[in-house]
């Protein structure tokens, strides 16, 4: 008896799910299957929307950049965190002056960076392109060439991912315990055998999940390449969720944006999926 | 009681800022705005305002650019005066211009009537009119509350983008139309002609006529000092950045290659190959692909090669800001660029600006005979958004929301917002050409900032494009143009930059076209393109 009613705490949480993953879930599964005209569902469409997805180059295009970022943007967040974790990860005077300055872009609007990128890479006599000058160097067309524009949205992107490595990694840093280190300087005295056979196994997990929450975030953006490239030039910048916002908010074709959705909802699954089964052992 | 207070508190100081930012609008007014427009809100028709509307409130849907900037600026500046007039008040809802079309259709589209007013471009009429969504301003022409304002002082191209079917839609505001700008002190230059002569062989062409003559002079003046100021300047400038509106560019300077007079008596006589610029009206096959806007596009590219790289990340602001600040040579674009460049806060070049009318090409594509004929072209535009108030059918206040639009439409309301560059609204009435085919003088023009000779230049350029052209461009106005533009623009800034070629971009535009007009449904398209341009099947 005890037990039924303490089932009853678990409905709202029934409802919260029906209500925000389960019904849109489905309702943007019929709407992928439909023929759609101004907003109204007018017909059953199959399998056409998912069919032409594989047809349409601009759909080729946009996974092809959105592969290219996810790989430059996780990578250089995940290497750049972890070395300023390992640099951090000793005492010295100040630290908390800096680690507070380096996690401010964590907390800044990403489209509120990628406006701030407009300026900084503003061809002509931007921050940027002054300091290069200043350097010696020549003027990089950074909005206005298609592979220097890919660049400067990885550039916004890491900018401000790289704190949020950081601070996990450090965390997964700051658990290992000073007695294991000084039992591997006994063995050693090379610092990257101890990084290599030490630190780097035991921060694993946490480099794991670093890993899957910027795979899954970075196959998701949107903002930055919106506010920054506008997607362009051309379409050199335009990612998968920018090309699924277009075709569904833009041009109300959200039969096609949902099936796209759906394909989008696919990689990120597989990778999530990945993840539980490598390092189920956590969380079991 | 605590709780109270503090909500009480929050909206006094919330209050506070409102109204301190109905001052701030007029704040950043120069005096000499304030006394013009003090006079031109004594001068307009006022109407009789039902006293009904003493209290109510309209939201207007605009594209966005600030208290200050083009379009939305105007709204906030004449808030307090429509106040004052009415008793009523609105509230601005500012939309940048990339999201103006899901904001916009969403709410028409669900009938939610956020906004009462849209103030949009003309690119939006097919949808609005094939989906019923907006209340004609036919209606309230004769009606005795409504201000006074001349439909007929639209010039005649800009009147079709106002109107439906031979009636009103739209109420008078801002009128779209690219021009030539030019250093007109540079140009004229003993010293510059002599050197392009010495380099060229040939005389320099004060003001170029055609589009070869616009390469020519850019190409001659990109990368000389000509500015004096120890930099290489630039031949032209140009917006090209995708979502920056740069198609507009490639729309006015292909016109002319696309664009063929009928043959007999009437030039302008719209049949299967005359006068037509989108599609071939009997199957919709867009013509995009066709030879005429290979060559412009063509034209296009080796005219951004003489103007800086940066320009194919740049919008409006920055391309204007090239010419403004004494950059650029040459720029093509809309009348903001007249009346910016007399703004000394904005502009190095005031009593040094040269106009000319939108320049022609030394050839056209005929599609009938499928050949090109060598003669010189000239095509008028109208290209752009002409921005304009249009009422929701969704709106619960549309008499009074008429009320607000009659009255911005009115001479003197509307002649203020044209002289004033800020505000974004560009001539295009009788009373902003100078007489004697106008109302307007040039003095009117002086006595709020201009220089003589510019004024001058920058109004009797449009008037020669709008009413001595023999040919004009058409405008798309059929469901789906706002889909179709954008993915224009993508595959425009595809081919300037590089990634394929002018031809396969255009083919790919063509290719995306069909798509949109199969899904949209060809036979209704092509039945509201035919009406919308005058083509009758024979």
């Amino acid at each position: 008896m005890k037990r039924e009613k303490g089932n009853v705490f678990v409905i709202p949480a029934i409802i919260w799910i029906f209500t925000f993953t389960i019904f849109p879930l489905v309702y943007s599964f019929r709407v992928s299957i439909s023929r759609i005209s101004y907003g109204k569902i007018t017909g059953f469409a199959g399998l056409s929307n998912y069919v032409r997805m594989f047809g349409d180059y601009r759909f080729w295009g946009t996974l092809r950049f959105t592969l290219i970022f996810v790989s430059i943007s996780v990578v250089a967040t995940t290497f750049l965190g972890l070395g300023l974790a390992l640099v951090f990860n000793r005492k010295m005077r100040g630290l908390k002056v800096f680690r507070s300055l380096l996690t401010m872009p964590l907390f800044t609007a990403p489209v509120a960076l990628g406006y701030l990128g407009v300026m900084m890479f503003y061809e002509e006599n931007g921050p940027v392109n002054v300091l290069l000058k200043y350097l010696g160097m020549g003027k990089v067309p950074w909005l206005s060439h298609p592979w220097w524009a890919t660049l400067a949205v990885c550039m916004v992107d890491v900018w401000q991912w790289t704190p949020f490595a950081f601070i996990i990694l450090l965390a997964g840093l700051q658990s290992i315990s000073d007695e294991i280190y000084e039992a591997a300087v006994i063995d050693t005295s090379s610092g990257w055998t101890v990084f290599r056979y030490v630190t780097l196994p035991l921060i694993s997990p946490v480099l794991g999940t670093v890993l899957m929450l910027r795979l899954v975030d970075a196959f998701k953006i949107f903002d930055v390449p919106f506010s920054l490239t506008s997607g362009g030039p051309g379409t050199a910048t335009r990612t998968l969720t920018f090309y699924i916002y277009t075709q569904g908010l833009r041009n109300f074709d959200l039969g096609y944006a949902s099936a796209m959705a759906y394909f989008l909802l696919a990689i990120t699954m597989m990778i999530g999926m990945l993840f539980f089964r490598r390092y189920r052992e956590l969380y079991e | 009681m605590r709780k109270m207070s503090l909500v009480l508190s929050v909206l006094v100081i919330l209050s506070l800022l409102f109204s301190f930012s109905l001052v701030w609008a007029q704040e950043g007014a120069s005096e000499l705005e304030i006394k013009t427009a003090d006079a031109a809100f004594e001068a307009a028709d006022k109407g009789n305002p039902d006293p009904a509307w003493k209290g109510q409130k309209l939201t207007i849907g605009v594209y966005s650019a600030g208290p200050r900037g083009a379009i939305s600026g105007p709204l906030y500046f004449w808030r307090p005066y429509f106040e004052k007039l009415t008793g009523a008040t609105y509230d601005i809802v500012e939309i940048p211009f990339a999201e103006l079309r899901e904001k916009i259709f969403t709410d028409l589209m669900t009938g939610t009537g956020t906004y009462d007013i849209i103030v949009g471009p003309s690119w939006f009429y097919g949808d609005y009119i094939s989906n019923d969504w907006i209340v004609p301003s036919d209606k309230y022409l004769n009606d005795p509350r409504m201000p006074k304002w001349e439909p007929a002082s639209i010039l005649p191209p800009l009147q079709e983008l106002y109107s439906w079917g031979g009636k009103w839609v739209g109420f008078n505001n801002d009128h779209d139309g690219q021009v030539l700008y030019y250093r007109r002190d540079i140009l004229n230059d003993p010293k510059w002609q002599e050197e392009f002569k010495k380099e060229t062989g040939k005389d320099m062409p004060v003001p170029p006529k055609t589009w070869d003559e616009v390469y020519e002079i850019t190409k001659f003046f990109h990368g000389k000092d000509w500015n004096g100021d120890g930099e290489p300047d630039y031949g032209i400038t140009m917006h090209l950045k995708v979502a920056g509106q740069g198609f507009f560019h490639f729309m006015a300077l292909s016109a002319p290659y696309v664009v063929a007079p009928a043959p007999g008596d009437d030039p302008n006589k719209v049949t299967r190959y005359h006068n037509v610029y989108w599609f071939d009206p009997e199957t919709m096959e867009p013509l995009v692909n066709t030879p005429g806007f290979v060559e412009a596009l063509n034209m296009l590219l080796k005219l951004s090669k003489t103007g800086p790289s940066a320009m194919w990340g740049w919008s409006l602001g920055e391309a204007w800001d090239a010419f403004l600040r004494g950059k650029a040579v040459i720029c093509f674009s809309w009348g903001d660029v007249g009346s910016l460049s007399q703004l000394p806060d904005q502009s190095s070049i005031k009593g040094k600006l040269g106009v000319a009318p939108i320049p022609g090409s030394e050839k056209y594509y005929d599609l009938e005979t499928k050949q090109w004929v060598e003669k010189r072209n000239f095509v008028a535009n109208t290209v752009g958004a002409s921005w304009h108030g249009v009422i929701s059918k969704f709106s619960k206040n549309q008499d009074l929301a008429a009320y607000f639009l009659s009255w911005q439409a009115t001479p003197p309301i509307n002649h203020w917002n044209v002289v004033w560059g800020w505000t974004g609204v560009d001539p295009g009435t009788l009373y902003d050409l100078l007489q004697p085919t106008g109302k307007s003088t040039i003095e009117e023009y002086v006595a709020t900032g201009y220089e003589a000779e510019d004024a001058k230049q920058f109004v009797n350029a449009y008037e020669e494009m709008w009413y001595k052209y023999p040919l004009k461009q058409s405008y798309l106005r059929i469901p789906g143009t706002p889909e179709m533009w954008e993915i224009w623009d993508i595959h425009l800034s595809e081919a300037v930059t590089g990634q394929v070629t002018p031809e396969e971009a255009l083919n790919r535009t063509a290719e995306d076209w069909n798509a949109i007009i199969d899904r949209l449904g060809r036979e209704q398209l092509k039945k509201i393109y035919q009406e919308a341009i005058g083509y009758k099947p024979e």
